[in-house]
């Protein structure tokens, strides 16, 4: 177990700095540099060149390189041109709020895959299981941005049972029950509706789990035995299929940070999704850097963690 | 000069382990093997499953990696996959042991057996075309089956195919890797006997490799048994067959049936003291791994593998 | 004897004979229903798609004209207008087709370049594919969309094609991964062997040899690939990152509901194409599951 923990961890940080490296390139080839839009245009061009020079923009790329590297490592990704200030402290405020969003999102993912895997495994070739699976199946071909579009159309303006933009209502106290209740209230729709979709795949995941361990010795043995059919689904099937389920979430990931860029757009949540697409948008390149940076940090990151679960839980996948 | 000339080759497979996936072990799947083949003749190997007598095949024709040792065809030294030149590719050729997946399903007859031809030979399509039609004639198949699929045809036809494609560039070796042993016994004969007769015609040279003795009998002038990845013993067939020196050998003699009900009691009695010398006298034959030891010369042409003496 | 020996050579000389051929994969489709009936819809939306984006002229529905803003479905403009004033029924047809299209192209590049990819790995084994497979990984985690679109906005000149390119970029690899494991089981069997010991290149051996023993797949996998990239282009036309917006998809059409007053009251203009995109997803789906279970014979219906 441990040399498979050594060898991922090995792989990992190769794949960190390629993504860095990535970034970097995506930099350079981007129009404009540290000194756009932060120096008076009138300034005369000798005095541009001393400063660029000072500012290290002359230099060879590698020690640009080393540089950037240096600064991201101490939390430092430079200023945003566009909301003049530090990128580090724009980020703070909407990478809270997308935490948040994830969060909910990941245990409404659970909250419904778990119920629905379950039974559909249970009671597998019955009426419930194929509406179940039609589910999956639909949910599957279902691009996540028109499902959020419909539910927002739907349960925010045509019902009006959720805020249909913002995280929190104007107005309230920082930190007061009805702050904490609006923030929550502002989550919950775009939080379910991208659960209802990400959530097929494990759905389709825990039941095929389920209707294969079924039929494995093991519970034969059990039910020969006489073990109540509760206490074989509860003690021995779950025990097999729930716990891959919960290492998954680092995979995740990924689907997550897709998720919230659509999401957040739709439904007007400052998050980091938003923030993203604003930032490309104004051109605003030294954010969209640092969040890029974030984001596949985290996608690798959580991946790596997913595998090292695995392995531990699931000897089989150590072979790999 | 001789004809094919292998010295001391060894194949190894290495086994990953560790951290770094390294080469932590290997399996000498071919552990210093070393024989010659005559022109024309018909040389056997035998062995059971995992003996190395395929890989040893596989190597000469450059189908595995060669660890060491070397391979000289008419006097060029062939070991290293680059100095495979086209000529020698032309050369030897190989007949493969199950004639379902050795045809590729999704090509017909005609396409099968001309893509040697494609490689080697610029001919028009009409002359290659008539080409393929004779080498259907010579392995017995009715060249108006040049459209067809491989799955139209039966297993025995499906090798003869696979014959006609080995022999149409008109090599001089042909190894052959069990070449009958995935069909059924009322075919085998069939399919030996036309690998006989296209010898002679063709002045072929086979490295006929086979876990069954009785056919290595009827096929080979000389005949090499393998045990994990070494000579047990090589001879002439009347060498082996008339006066099988290592008890491995001995064994595998031992086992080939006999369908004469009358010799049932001698082939019976022959099995047991053939199994009593074996358990007795393991270890004069046998290292302490298990494994043969080097060769010593019986006769000019008889070889067996017997510690040194002394 | 003369007739039998003819009907011979000519039932032979019929491609469609290989054992698991084209034929088995329509059999599956005309069982399935579902497939056919998505097959059948799919044929009748490309047909009038195209025949009517024919007559249509692209220049004229997305010319603004400010005298027909946001006008409800009425009999000139059946499902309304923009707020550019432009036809939204006209941009709806062609939309559909230029989401068809791209989705296409992007299938097909995105596709030759992950079988390319998954054949050489899978057919030289070994640190070759070790290292392949590192490379693919790495794509496959990085969280795809974001770089899509940061390479689309630092793109110097964006048309259609870099575009397609962009998305093809970072979406071969589920199909390089699934071809690759088959050619790794593929290179084991023994006419591959074969070629070898005939003297035929690598190269040949794995584009014409392995290639077309591993069709089926390959159509399988293309097919429920067709169907993401037309979900992935209509995402990232949404969000403003796909076509310009003198190109309508639909994903263009669906942008329009960000704004608040158009999801809320004049649903004509996103509805549709929200419908159509999910349609259009849900019938190739359901052609290429079928596909999927006739390649699989153990699932096969009939």
């Amino acid at each position: 177990m441990w040399k498979f923990i050594i060898r991922r961890l090995i792989i990992t940080f190769p794949q960190l700095i390629v993504l860095s490296v990535l970034i970097f390139l995506m930099a350079q080839a981007m129009p404009g540099d540290a000194l756009t839009g932060q120096v008076d245009p009138n300034v005369s061009p000798a005095i541009k060149e001393q400063l660029r020079e000072k500012l290290g923009l002359n230099d060879p790329w590698h020690i640009k390189y080393a540089d950037w590297v240096g600064g991201v490592v101490q939390g430092d990704f430079g200023d945003s041109f566009r909301f003049k200030m530090p990128v580090t402290d724009l980020l703070e405020q909407r990478i809270i709020n997308s935490f948040w969003l994830a969060v909910v999102t990941l245990i409404f993912t659970y909250i419904i895959a778990v119920p629905l895997g379950l039974l559909s495994g249970r009671y597998n070739d019955t009426i419930l299981d194929s509406s179940i699976t039609g589910y999956t199946y639909i949910g599957f071909a279902t691009p996540l941005f028109i499902f959020a579009l419909i539910m927002l159309w739907i349960f925010g303006y045509q019902l009006g049972w959720f805020p249909t933009s913002g995280s929190v209502s104007p107005g309230l106290e920082p930190g007061s029950l009805e702050y904490i209740i609006s923030k929550f209230n502002h989550l919950l729709l775009p939080a379910i509706s991208m659960a209802l979709i990400q959530t097929v795949s494990t759905v389709q995941y825990l039941r095929s789990e389920i209707v294969d361990t079924k039929q494995k010795e093991f519970i034969v043995t059990a039910r020969a035995k006489g073990a109540s059919e509760a206490r074989v689904y509860n003690k021995h099937i779950l025990r097999n299929s729930l716990l891959p389920i919960a290492a998954f979430f680092g995979y995740e990931i990924t689907m997550l940070i897709t998720g919230t860029i659509f999401v957040e757009q739709i439904f007007g949540y400052p998050g980091m999704g938003q923030l993203f697409l604003e930032s490309i948008n104004l051109r605003d390149y030294s954010v969209v850097n640092a969040i890029v940076l974030l984001f596949g940090s985290a996608a690798i990151l959580g991946a790596l963690l997913s595998d090292i679960i695995l392995s531990i839980i699931d000897p089989r996948i150590r072979i790999k | 000069m001789d004809f094919l000339e292998i010295k001391d080759l060894q194949v190894y497979f290495p086994i990953k382990g560790g951290i770094f996936n390294r080469t932590v072990d290997h399996i000498k799947a071919v552990d210093g093997v070393s024989f010659n083949i005559e022109q024309g003749k018909t040389y056997g190997l035998v062995g059971e499953s995992g003996s190395g007598k395929s890989t040893t095949g596989r190597a000469i024709i450059g189908l595995e990696n060669i660890t060491s040792g070397n391979v000289l065809f008419e006097g060029k030294d062939i070991t290293s996959r680059r100095s495979k030149t086209k000529d020698v590719r032309k050369d030897i050729q190989m007949i493969f042991q199950d004639p379902y997946s050795s045809l590729n399903p999704r090509k017909r007859v005609l396409d099968v057996i001309a893509e040697p031809l494609r490689n080697f030979e610029k001919l028009s399509q009409q002359e290659e075309k008539k080409r393929v039609q004779e080498l259907l004639e010579i392995v017995g198949l009715s060249p108006e089956t040049i459209l067809k699929y491989p799955h139209e045809f039966s297993g025995g036809q499906r090798q003869r195919i696979g014959v006609a494609r080995a022999i149409a560039l008109k090599p001089k070796l042909i190894i052959a890797d069990e070449p009958v042993s995935a069909l059924d016994v009322s075919v085998q004969a069939q399919v030996l006997n036309f690998m006989q007769d296209i010898q002679k015609e063709l002045n072929l040279t086979y490295l006929f490799i086979s876990h069954d003795l009785g056919i290595v009998k009827h096929m080979c002038d000389d005949i090499a048994i393998m045990y994990k990845g070494r000579y047990v013993e090589q001879g002439s067939k009347e060498d082996i067959f008339s006066n099988p020196q290592h008890i491995y050998t001995k064994r595998l003699i031992a086992a080939i049936p006999d369908i004469n009900p009358r010799n049932r009691d001698k082939q019976f009695q022959f099995r047991s003291e053939v199994q009593k010398e074996f358990d007795e006298s393991y270890d004069d034959y046998f290292d302490s791994e298990g494994l043969a030891y080097g060769l010593q010369h019986i006769s000019d042409s008889h070889l067996v593998a017997l510690p040194e003496k002394g | 004897m003369e007739m039998n020996t003819m009907n011979m050579e000519n039932e032979s000389q019929d491609p469609n004979k290989s054992p698991s051929g084209l034929r088995i994969l329509w059999k599956e489709i005309v069982r399935d229903k579902l497939a056919l009936f998505s097959l059948l819809l799919l044929v009748v939306i490309i047909i009038f798609v195209y025949g009517i984006s024919l007559i249509l002229d692209q220049d004229e529905i997305v010319t603004v004209d400010l005298f027909a803003i946001h006008e409800a479905p009425s009999e000139e403009f059946i499902l309304g207008t923009d707020y550019g004033g432009r036809d939204v029924f006209g941009q709806l047809i062609i939309g559909t087709r230029n989401s068809l299209s791209i989705g296409i192209l992007v299938t097909l590049i995105s596709g030759v370049f992950g079988i390319a990819f998954g054949l050489i790995a899978g057919f030289f084994g070994g640190h070759t594919d070790n290292s392949m497979m590192r490379v693919l990984d790495f794509f496959q985690i990085l969280p795809f969309t974001m770089l899509v679109i940061v390479f689309i906005s630092i793109v110097p000149s964006y048309t259609i094609l870099a575009f397609s390119l962009i998305m093809a970029a970072f979406s071969w690899m589920g199909i390089a991964r699934l071809i690759r494991s088959k050619a790794l089981q593929e290179k084991e069997l023994d006419y591959v062997q074969a070629s070898k010991t005939l003297g035929t290149s690598n190269m040949k051996i794995i584009f014409r040899e392995v290639m077309p023993n591993i069709s089926s797949l390959i159509i399988v996998t293309m097919t429920l690939n067709l169907a993401a990239n037309i979900g992935l282009e209509s995402g990232l036309s949404f969000l403003g990152f796909g076509f310009p917006e003198n190109t309508p998809s639909l994903g263009t059409l669906l942008s329009y509901a960000t704004n608040p007053q158009t999801l809320e009251y004049r649903w004509w203009i996103w509805l549709p194409a929200a419908i159509l995109i999910l349609v259009l997803m849900l019938s190739v789906r359901n052609v290429g599951e079928a596909l999927r279970r006739a390649t699989d014979a153990r699932q096969r219906r009939g």
